[in-house]
Formats: C-alpha cells, sequence, structure tokens
C-alpha cells in the first residue's frame, strides 16, 4: 500500500467536511455498538466473525470522524477509540469497506437504531477515493468506462455489429423485415440503456428486450455513443468520476432529444442513474428516468403487449437485486410481471426488501482480490434458490446475472438464469402469432 | 439547599443544554439534498420509520436476539422511568406507598437487565471488539442510577449518593454514546426520509 502523505490525509479529511450535514452528524453518532446488526450482514452469515459485523464499518468511519472533528475525540481519543487517519487505519477502512461489504443496506433496515451503514460505507469510500485508495481492480472498470464509454471498452463497431447480427435475428424470431433495433434516432419517447454485459456476452437479452419494444410499437432507441447504464464510480466512491458519467448519460439525452430514460436491468446502473446522478449533478434530470422492470410491467398492465403465462411452464422464482428493490423501491413490479408471464412462482425466503444479497453487489464483481468472499457469500443464496426448487432464476439487474451464472455452476444448481426481458420476451403473443386451438 | 443537589441541578443543566445544542445542529443542518424526483411519501415513511418498523417481527436485530431484545427494552423503560423519578426529585417530591415499590421493582429490573448486558458485552467477543471504554461507563453510570433512584425512594440515607451518581451520569452526557438519546431520533427521521424519497417505506404488502 502507498505511503500516506499529509496532503492525503487532508483530502480523505475534506470528505467528512464536505458532506457534513445532518444526515452525516446523525450517523457517525447514532450507533451504540449493540452489535445486534451482526446477522443482517451476508458476510457474517457466511462467517460469525466479529470483522463482519456491520457496526465495526459504521466505527472505522466515525471514530475517524470523532477524532478529527469532536472535543472529546482530541482530548481523550482512548475514551471512545477514536482514530487517527494512519495507515494501519486505511488498510482497515480498505478491507472493511471494499473487501467486506455489498452495499446492499440490508443492515440499515435491521439495525435496532437506524444508522445508515451503507451511506456511512459509502463516505468511507469516498474518503478512500479521494486519497488514491480504490482497489485497482475496480477503479479499472471506472477508468475502462471513462475513457471508452463503457466498462467494457466494447469499441463502437463491435457494438452496432452485434446490434445488426441481433436485429436480423429479431425480424426472423417475429417473422417481420422491417422489425428494427433503432440506433442514433433522435426524437424518440424512449432512449433505452444497456449494461455493457449484455453486448458483450448476453446478446440475447437485448433481442429479448427488443422484441418487447417491437410488440408494443413503442418509439425507441439506442445510443452507440452513451449505452452504458452502470457507474462504477458510485462504488468506488469518487464522486467527481460518477459525476462526469452520469453527465454523458444526461447529454445523450439531451441530443438524442429523446422523452424518457429507461434504465436496463441493473441494479445499480438504475440506482446510480435513477437516484445518484441528480445528486452528483445537484439537479433534477430534465427528462423522466424509469426503469425497464417499470416499463415491462406498465406495458402488461396497460394491455400494450399480450403475454401468455402458459408459454413459460417451469417453476421460476425471483432474485431481488438490492440497489432495484431496497435501494430503489421497485418490488412490486417484477412480481407482477411474473405473475402475468409465468405459469409457476415461489417466492424465496426472505424475499423482497429483506432478500440477501446474491454477493456480486458493491463492485465485488470487478474486485478480483476478494472473490474468495464473493462465492462464498454466493452459498447463501444457493441455499436460498435450491430450497424454492425453482428452475429458472429470474432477475432484473445483469451484475446479479453474472454473480448468478456462477454460484450456479459452484454449486452444481442446475438452475437456468434470466431477466425479465427474457421472460416477458418468451411469453409475448404476437399479433401475427397463430393462436393456440381452442379445443 | 444541599451541595449535591445543586451538583445534580448543575448535571441537568450540562445535560440539558448538549441536548439542545446537537438538536438545533441536526435541525439547522436542514434534510439532506435530494435532487432526484421523488416517488414516494416522505411523511408516511417517517412515521413508520417510527412505528412499524420498530415491530420486533420486522427487525432482524429483535426477532434473532429476543432475551437482548427485552432486556433492551426495559432497560430504557427503566432509564425514562428513573429520569422522570429524578426531575421529581428536584422539586422535593418522592413516589410512595405502593407506586414507590412497583416504581423500585420496575427499576431494579431494569438494572439487572442493564448490568445483563454489560455482561454479555464483556463476554461476547465480538461485542467486546466493538466496544470502546466509553460503552462501559455509559451502561455502569445508567445502571447505577437506576438502582440508585430505586434505593434513595426507599431508603433516605441513600439520597446524596443518588444525587452525585446523577450529576456524574448527566455531567457524562455529552462526552459518549449517551447522546444517542438525541440521535436515535434523527437517525430514525434520516432513514424514513430516504426510503419514504424512494417508495421503499412504508412497505407494500409482497403476497406469498
Amino acid at each position: 500500500m502507498e505511503k500516506l502523505s499529509k496532503q492525503k490525509i487532508q483530502k480523505g479529511l475534506e470528505v467528512l467536511k464536505r458532506d457534513v450535514g445532518s444526515k452525516l452528524l446523525t450517523n457517525v453518532n447514532a450507533c451504540v455498538h449493540c452489535g445486534l446488526c451482526a446477522e443482517s450482514c451476508v458476510y457474517y452469515r457466511l462467517k460469525p466473525d466479529e470483522h463482519f459485523v456491520p457496526a465495526k464499518k459504521v466505527d472505522i468511519v466515525s471514530s475517524v470522524y470523532r477524532r478529527y472533528h469532536t472535543l472529546g475525540g482530541k482530548l481523550t481519543p482512548w475514551l471512545t477509540k477514536a482514530r487517527k487517519l494512519d495507515d494501519a487505519t486505511i488498510e482497515d477502512m480498505v478491507d472493511l469497506l471494499y473487501g467486506s461489504c455489498t452495499m446492499c443496506g440490508r443492515c440499515n433496515k435491521h439495525c435496532s437504531v437506524g444508522v445508515d451503514i451503507e451511506y456511512l460505507v459509502r463516505t468511507g469510500r469516498a474518503m478512500l477515493a479521494e486519497m488514491g485508495y480504490v482497489p485497482e481492480t475496480l477503479q479499472k472498470t471506472v477508468d475502462t468506462a471513462l475513457s471508452t464509454g463503457n466498462n467494457m471498452g466494447i469499441p463502437t463497431d463491435e457494438f452496432v455489429d452485434t446490434l445488426k447480427w441481433l436485429e436480423e435475428d429479431l425480424q426472423f424470431e417475429v417473422n417481420d423485415d422491417t422489425a428494427i433495433i433503432p440506433l442514433d434516432e433522435k426524437g424518440k419517447d424512449i432512449m433505452y440503456t444497456l449494461n455493457p454485459r449484455e453486448p458483450k456476452f448476453f446478446p440475447l437479452s437485448i433481442s429479448a428486450m427488443a422484441k418487447v419494444f417491437y410488440a408494443a410499437g413503442e418509439s425507441w432507441t439506442l445510443s452507440t455513443k452513451m449505452y452504458d447504464v452502470t457507474n462504477y464510480a458510485y462504488f468506488s466512491g469518487n464522486l467527481e468520476e460518477g459525476r462526469v458519467i452520469a453527465k454523458r448519460m444526461e447529454d445523450e439525452m439531451k441530443r438524442l432529444e429523446c422523452k424518457r430514460c429507461v434504465l436496463a436491468e441493473c441494479g445499480h446502473g438504475s440506482r446510480a442513474f435513477r437516484w445518484e446522478a441528480p445528486n452528483y449533478l445537484e439537479k433534477e434530470m430534465p427528462f423522466e428516468v424509469d426503469t425497464s422492470v417499470e416499463l415491462l410491467a406498465e406495458y402488461i398492465r396497460e394491455g400494450k403487449i399480450k403475454v401468455d403465462p402458459q408459454k413459460n411452464q417451469e417453476l421460476v422464482t425471483l432474485h431481488d437485486p438490492c440497489n432495484l428493490t431496497r435501494g430503489g423501491g421497485v418490488y412490486e413490479e417484477q412480481r407482477y410481471i411474473l405473475k402475468n408471464c409465468v405459469a409457476n412462482f415461489a417466492e424465496m425466503d426472505p424475499t423482497g426488501t429483506d432478500n440477501l444479497c446474491c454477493g456480486g453487489g458493491g463492485g465485488q464483481l470487478s474486485m478480483s482480490e476478494y472473490n474468495e468472499r464473493r462465492m462464498g457469500i454466493g452459498k447463501l443464496k444457493a441455499d436460498q434458490i435450491r430450497s424454492t426448487g425453482a428452475a429458472v432464476v429470474a432477475t432484473p439487474c445483469h451484475n446479479c446475472v453474472d454473480q448468478l451464472l456462477q454460484i450456479n455452476a459452484a454449486n452444481k444448481l442446475n438452475v437456468k438464469i434470466k431477466t425479465l426481458a427474457e421472460i416477458v420476451a418468451d411469453a409475448i403473443v404476437l399479433d401475427n402469432e397463430e393462436q393456440p386451438k381452442e379445443n | 439547599m444541599d451541595w449535591y443537589l445543586w451538583m445534580a441541578i448543575i448535571g441537568l443543566g450540562v445535560c440539558l443544554l448538549s441536548c439542545v445544542y446537537h438538536f438545533y445542529r441536526i435541525i439547522s443542518l436542514g434534510n439532506p439534498p435530494e435532487y432526484a424526483r421523488r416517488s414516494g411519501h416522505i411523511g408516511k415513511a417517517v412515521r413508520y420509520s417510527f412505528t412499524g418498523a420498530m415491530s420486533p417481527k420486522v427487525k432482524e436485530s429483535a426477532y434473532l436476539h429476543m432475551p437482548t431484545y427485552m432486556a433492551g427494552i426495559i432497560y430504557h423503560i427503566g432509564t425514562f422511568l428513573a429520569i422522570f423519578i429524578f426531575l421529581l426529585s428536584l422539586f422535593g417530591i418522592w413516589l410512595s406507598g405502593m407506586v414507590m415499590y412497583i416504581a423500585a421493582g420496575i427499576l431494579a429490573l431494569s438494572a439487572l437487565s442493564g448490568f445483563g448486558i454489560l455482561i454479555k458485552r464483556i463476554g461476547k467477543n465480538e461485542l467486546r471488539s466493538l466496544s470502546n471504554p466509553d460503552d462501559y461507563i455509559s451502561n455502569i453510570l445508567v445502571n447505577l442510577f437506576q438502582l440508585f433512584t430505586a434505593l434513595a425512594m426507599i431508603d433516605e440515607s441513600f439520597i446524596p449518593a443518588y444525587f452525585i451518581i446523577s450529576a456524574i451520569l448527566l455531567l457524562y452526557f455529552p462526552l459518549g454514546k449517551l447522546k444517542h438519546a438525541v440521535y436515535f431520533f434523527a437517525a430514525r427521521y434520516h432513514l424514513g426520509y430516504f426510503y419514504g424519497w424512494r417508495d421503499v417505506w412504508p412497505p407494500k404488502p409482497i403476497k406469498k
């Protein structure tokens, strides 16, 4: 680890000064060290060790706050274990805040006091980011997004080629040569975004959504310049980089003169743009921002698409992405969609805003140095899936899809992992489709 | 007036000033900036944060730790009762008869709960690792406050010690975790505000 300089310490402490508001002040003073939050954390559930108690994450940030911002912390640091921001503290911060937390926010809900633990983790990560201590693997993902426009570094021509191939696939699927995947078209109602994992690894989820748009007769477009819904700077804690990425999306919406920005199935991406980007940019977005989950539910509710649940006969369960559900309030919609698109559905236990994180959040999928912990947590999710008896796990998040695929393989679950768009696309009844004959 | 009573009054003054200062600071800093378009109802979510969200049925910190949770509830009931009795005592009013014995019983039980929590803090590795001297001092002072409130009600000879302990507790208030008496309410408010903005709270029921 790089040696600390006075300037670096100052930069880290500036975050506590910059962000000081009622919320920070409250959360650094509210924890009573009862330790009852322990079981709410997937890391602790897997390995009941003092290191993984969420209150430890609270304490490392608030102890630094106490040391520099309270009289007691300055005069009698021993009384409250107020810590100096030194090499040892930073080493602990990196492991606790990056390596032992998926920022799933489950602990917030179960804290006996109501401390926003996830918020303090983000504050701590922001301090580390200012000082240059973001794990290289995570920073690399942010850097790729900054330098290429998407976090996978997909060149535009490769992206366009993929979409052209998918367009042909769509035409074949819907039996209509006029079906298209519109690119960079101005003045459409919707600008749809993607998780770069889709063009790179899961192109069928793009064709699934394109089929839904086709069936709904939607006026939509994709941008070839800025389509990446993710914002890994939200995980790294670098406010400035988060702002740059958010601004690009806003600018692209303006350039293409679209009315509504629809965010692909990506938990953190939807949170980062819908809820955090306005805070990064310190203004309300001048257009509507919705998640594709809400859009799919809207299409079904308003009869814009016809779906037949009998087309999906296998037992389906649902993994709620933390940032979409606990952090974004979207949890009825995915259930409404599944109720209408699958014949058999089983909830996990716990579920909804109580659901366990799959382990892929908080940037963990990027930080290979913590792979063992991440896959360990995955065992909890594997147990949850197994106990439902489901053959298909639906999840509206591509990061979760990636983690669930790895969990599936590592734990020999033999289940299929699907996005909601894929399930809806499978259930769609097109107008030109032959209706099943009634007996 | 006896010197120890003066001590207690000074302690109360310091404690109240500290509470007012912290409340003023929190309120004057205002709500955290949220620029995203709101999709929920803040008022309903904050109300839920103080009511339904505190239910032991929905909090793992409660239903997975029932003995500790119950001890904590009794401990806090005892603390509020002891504060009430302390305020009366400053005006020379003391409980008597059956009411006094019931109050003393509750206080004895709550002090016992407090000592139980202390023993757990000392005995459990992960709690010990999480704790700092302030956690022990705060707990012991509150336990003693409750215990001596009960004793002073029953036996007058404990009154000087009672006021001295009360004064120490009140003077200590601004230094450590006892401040959560203020920040608890702020934390519940902020959590309600955050979840309310995003329409996470109040929860929408999920049919299984």
